[in-house]
């Protein structure tokens, strides 16, 4: 019998037989071909690719979120106020176990999952290996299921990107894409796992790419809004938490939230200080004891579970619960100091698992605490615990993660509520100054360094002045050359400056320019106009463009004009590489700090 | 490669070697049919991860419900044992299973009232009412909250929200509204807000059958806002209905007995058969009151100057628990008197002193004045020291009933 491949092909050959036929299989094969009707280019498949993505890391992100829970029933119990023997042993064996799996197995999933993801995309190309997905969603949903103080969003994070990795990687993508696709799957992970698909989106370009890149922003968001149109379908679409209505009953009430800001600066500052800290002195201890220490975190934790089972686990549901009164302003208090132990040790000690929620627990029981202290001093103001909590959680969230205009846009899509935008801007804002006065380097960015990778950050480039043109430019000696004007006349003027370049000006905004040899050549007619000497048009720049652009543009040329926005024929100076050079120098740009690596 | 594959898409211009233009730097990489099949593949994958999490989710789902359910359970059984804050985390559990169960909320409400924790129960009511603002249940919960904290403009606006929203199917929503109309009026009758009370209880009769068993607590209500005659009525119709209808014979001796006609409630309860403990009490004030009542159709001349004997030594005696000291009184000391208005206890000393040598069988006689003086004495008597002077006993109260029909309310 003949081999498969000879049948088919002769079966083909036979189908083709008759010229008609003939032509019907070449129209056929020029319209599924490369440029035909169904052939689409990379860019534009990358964006249904960020749809599948978003898909896939949101069946994912919700598999995980059943994983921590259906972990927490089985090992802690149902109850929300487990036992005390399963509150002492099971993070604590749980601890010890994931110690041995992370050490031994899975040594990249030990942190939160954002670094991770950053460091994979300007370290490793995009590659996120399978082994390390698998490894964050076993040994997150084990740590958090478990009663570590750390929560699913970061993971999930890491996750989404993970399996926007190895997409991109099957289906063979180049790899520039390749690079792109890890913060995609990012955005549709955190989305996923926060039910706040601005909040990821944003997060995903303040901490992971680290600016605004328009290439990448549509496939960010189509992703992003994928993967929760899938967590919504199969986990409903009931937020975190119920948010009471919150309206600005009087001026006055912004003063007491800048009171929360306060809190909240000062809170954030404790958290970053403690693993700023803890984290690397645990690191220096000796190999064998990597294999404790999250044993010994899940122990304390434990202790501490006994009297206040709150600080277990993500506590979505006490943020729920404390933001409808149900603990007096004292209980918040201590509630909101031990999570803040908790989570300093959960992951100082490397255990997998993010810091969003524990973050936003924090920053929920001290705005409620705030609230109901101020509640009991000035009763008159009609303080609204619920808004303080949610202010709380933003105020932690600019002080610790240091992603400002997440935050804000975090709480306005928790809550749904734009009315509360001017508390969380003053909140958010002090939390953030204070943060940044004295606590210079971000929580993420010294965490990269701790372990040894300098990664870009947002806020760096933010504290960078841009150069533009302006500062580089010099004015022209003499006036332009024009095109239509006569080569005798165009040398006059040459004659009369040193320079070597002459630039035309060719009307209608466009430019050229001339060397002194060319202009000078005697071979030249000198009644024929200047224009016949120009080879080809220069692009031409504007006061307000950076540097950077001036420097892509001007190539091998020896200059480039400066001209008016309204009227491009004016010419406001000359900018050559020399003068793009010397305005750098002169700049100074900030060198990295490198006290913070200790 | 096909000519057409080795231009760019963009600028048609010839690729370099590296498959990407020259001209314009952009990566003309496309995407054949053959690129196609690793897509069936992801769109496979998408189906069978579909499937895999539906099958997943929905037996969380399912786990998630039956964990619910047993804690709300749990939290129905610690309530009819009165613990209720057992209830409160049992009910707090079943939701954190159940995030959005209704019913489980508005249970987790009612154990947080029982175990005084109103502040929190009613910022959970709020929070449900933002999702659900109307929710009769809800609004009605919020109600009785502002209600026992005296929030009484607030008790009236959820009140009405109550009678205004939406009611569960699973119940008569007809009859919920009614049952909310009438704790809202009852509310209101409680409050002393008369008029309120007034357009509320009309409204109601205007939603009531006319024979409906809830006409008689409408009447009651009525009775309580001090409107005897709409009271007598209500009560009437249903008698006129079923003569032998206890509650509604009693409720007209009431009425009337309000109304101020005592011998139309004697005659009532006269009627009711059996008698029950509060209908023989009423009973009882009224045959007090004939037997206080100089002008009872019933009394003879020497049972008049009896009553008047006796109608004089009570006024006498509560009076004496005032401390008004009648003897100091004609001595023009009545200023050292123990009471607010010396110069009214001055008056009644004196008037007492007028009357007391009249008062013997004998000259009271055929006096119908004085029996009208000493009746009139009595009254403003008893009036005066209902406001300062102690406990009332049953014999004062009876004179002040009777002052009541013979001197109008408002004297």
């Amino acid at each position: 019998m003949k081999p498969r491949s000879v049948r088919s092909r002769e079966a083909l050959l036979k189908l083709m037989a008759t010229p008609v036929r003939r032509k019907y299989f070449e129209t056929l094969r020029r319209m599924l071909g490369p440029a035909g009707l169904i052939s689409i280019r990379e860019e534009q498949f990358f964006l249904v690719l960020a749809i599948a993505i978003g898909v896939l890391a949101g069946f994912c992100v919700v598999l995980f979120r059943v994983a921590i829970a259906t972990a927490r029933i089985w090992l802690l119990g149902s109850s929300m106020r487990p036992s005390v023997p399963r509150v002492v042993l099971v993070p604590t064996l749980a601890g010890l176990v994931i110690a041995v799996l992370a050490v031994r197995f899975f040594p990249r999933v030990r942190g939160s999952g954002v670094n991770q993801t950053k460091g994979a995309l300007y370290i490793y190309d995009g590659y996120i290996s399978t082994e390390t997905v698998v490894g964050k969603f076993v040994l997150s949903a084990l740590a958090i299921g478990s009663g570590q103080s750390l929560g699913p969003e970061d993971p999930a994070l890491q996750i989404g990107a993970g399996v926007a990795s190895a997409l991109g990687r099957w289906l063979k993508l180049s790899k520039e894409r390749l690079r792109l696709v890890a913060p995609v799957g990012a955005a549709a992970g955190l989305a996923a796992a926060f039910n706040a698909p601005i909040t990821a989106v944003l997060f995903v370009i303040e901490e992971v790419i680290g600016r605004w890149s328009a290439g990448i922003l549509g496939a960010v968001v189509l992703s992003a809004i994928s993967s929760v149109v899938v967590e919504r379908w199969f986990m409903g679409d009931e937020s975190l938490f119920r948010v009471p209505q919150y309206h600005l009953a009087h001026a006055g009430e912004l003063i007491a939230y800048a009171v929360l800001g306060v809190v909240g600066g000062v809170a954030s500052l404790v958290f970053v200080n403690a693993i700023k800290h803890l984290r690397p002195r645990l690191r220096r201890l000796p190999q064998w004891s990597q294999y404790l220490q999250p044993g010994v975190a899940g122990l304390l934790i434990g202790v501490i579970a006994i009297w206040y089972p709150q600080v277990m686990g993500a506590g979505y549901e006490w943020i729920d619960l404390a933001m409808h009164n149900r603990f007096p302003w004292e209980v918040l208090g201590i509630i909101a100091g031990l999570k803040l132990l908790s989570t300093v040790l959960s992951f100082t000690t490397g255990t997998p698992g993010g810091l969003f929620a524990p973050v936003l627990f924090m920053g929920a029981m001290l705005g409620g605490s705030v609230a109901m202290l101020e509640q009991q001093l000035f009763p008159s103001f009609g303080v609204p615990v619920g808004a303080y909590a949610l202010v709380g959680m933003g105020a932690l969230f600019a002080g610790i993660l240091r992603a400002p205009m997440t935050s804000v846009f975090m709480v306005l899509e928790v809550s749904g509520n734009y009315s509360i935008i001017l508390p969380v801007i003053i909140c958010n804002t002090i939390s953030y100054v204070i943060s940044r006065g004295f606590q210079e380097v971000p929580l993420f960015d010294l965490l990269s360094r701790q372990d040894g990778l300098d990664l870009p950050s947002l806020e760096e480039e933010r504290e960078q002045s841009i150069l533009r043109v302006e500062d580089a430019m010099h004015p022209t000696m003499g006036r332009a050359l024009l095109g239509d004007e006569s080569i005798a006349s165009a040398r006059s003027i040459s004659g009369s400056t040193p320079e070597e370049y002459f630039l035309v000006s060719l009307g209608e905004g466009r430019w050229s320019v001339l060397s002194r040899e060319s202009l000078l050549d005697p071979a030249n007619d000198e009644n024929m106009p200047v224009r016949v000497l120009v080879r080809a048009r220069v692009p031409r720049l504007h006061l307000d463009q950076s540097l950077d652009v001036a420097l892509r543009f001007i190539k091998d040329r020896p200059m480039l004009p400066v001209v008016h926005r309204g009227n491009m024929d004016l010419l406001m100076g000359v900018v050559s590489v020399e003068d793009i050079l010397r305005a750098y120098r002169k700049a100074g740009l900030a060198e990295p700090e490198t006290a913070e690596v200790s | 490669m096909s000519e057409e594959s080795a231009n760019c898409t963009i600028c048609r211009q010839p690729l370099g070697e590296n498959g990407r233009c020259q001209h314009c730097d952009e990566d003309a990489h496309i995407w054949t049919i053959q690129d196609w099949r690793p897509l069936l593949n992801l769109s496979l994958i998408i189906v069978l991860g579909f499937s895999f999490t539906r099958l997943v989710v929905g037996i969380f789902h399912e786990k998630q419900n039956a964990l619910g359910a047993q804690y709300y359970a749990a939290g129905l059984q610690t309530m009819e044992e009165k613990r209720p804050a057992q209830a409160v985390d049992a009910f707090e559990t079943a939701l954190v299973y159940s995030h959005d169960n209704a019913q489980y909320r508005l249970k987790l409400t009612d154990a947080l009232v029982a175990s005084g924790a109103t502040g929190e129960a009613m910022a959970q009511l709020q929070a449900f009412r933002e999702q659900r603002p109307q929710d009769a249940e809800v609004n009605l919960k919020i109600a009785r909250l502002e209600a026992q904290r005296q929030q009484v403009d607030q008790a009236l606006r959820y009140y009405q929200n109550a009678v205004d929203g939406v009611w569960p199917e699973s119940g008569d929503p007809v009859q919920q509204r009614i049952a909310a109309r009438f704790e809202a009026a009852e509310y209101l009758v409680g409050q002393g807000r008369q008029e309120q009370a007034e357009a509320s209880l009309l409204a109601l009769a205007g939603v009531l059958p006319l024979y409906s068993p809830e006409q008689r607590k409408l009447a009651d209500l009525y009775l309580r806002n001090g409107d005897p005659a709409r009271a007598l009525s209500i009560y009437l119709t249903q008698l006129g209905v079923n003569k032998k209808d206890n509650a509604a014979i009693f409720g007209a001796a009431q009425a009337s007995f309000a109304a101020g006609s005592y011998a139309t409630a004697l005659r009532y309860l006269e009627e009711l058969k059996p008698e029950t403990a509060e209908s023989q009490a009423l009973r009882l004030q009224l045959e007090r009151m004939e037997a206080l009542d100089p002008f009872a159709p019933s009394a003879t001349g020497k049972i008049r100057t009896e009553r008047t004997l006796a109608v004089f030594r009570i006024a006498i005696q509560r009076l004496a628990g005032c401390e008004v000291p009648f003897a100091q009184a004609l001595a023009n000391s009545a200023k050292t008197a123990n009471a607010k208005d010396p110069e009214q206890w001055s008056g009644f000393a004196k008037w007492a002193e007028q009357l007391s040598p009249m008062m013997n069988e004998r000259k009271l006689r055929g006096r119908d004045d004085v029996i009208e003086s000493t009746m009139r004495f009595a009254f403003q008597a008893e009036r005066a020291a209902q406001k300062n002077c102690g406990k009332l006993t049953l014999n004062d109260e009876a004179l002040l009933l009777l002052a009541r029909e013979r001197m109008g309310a408002s004297q």
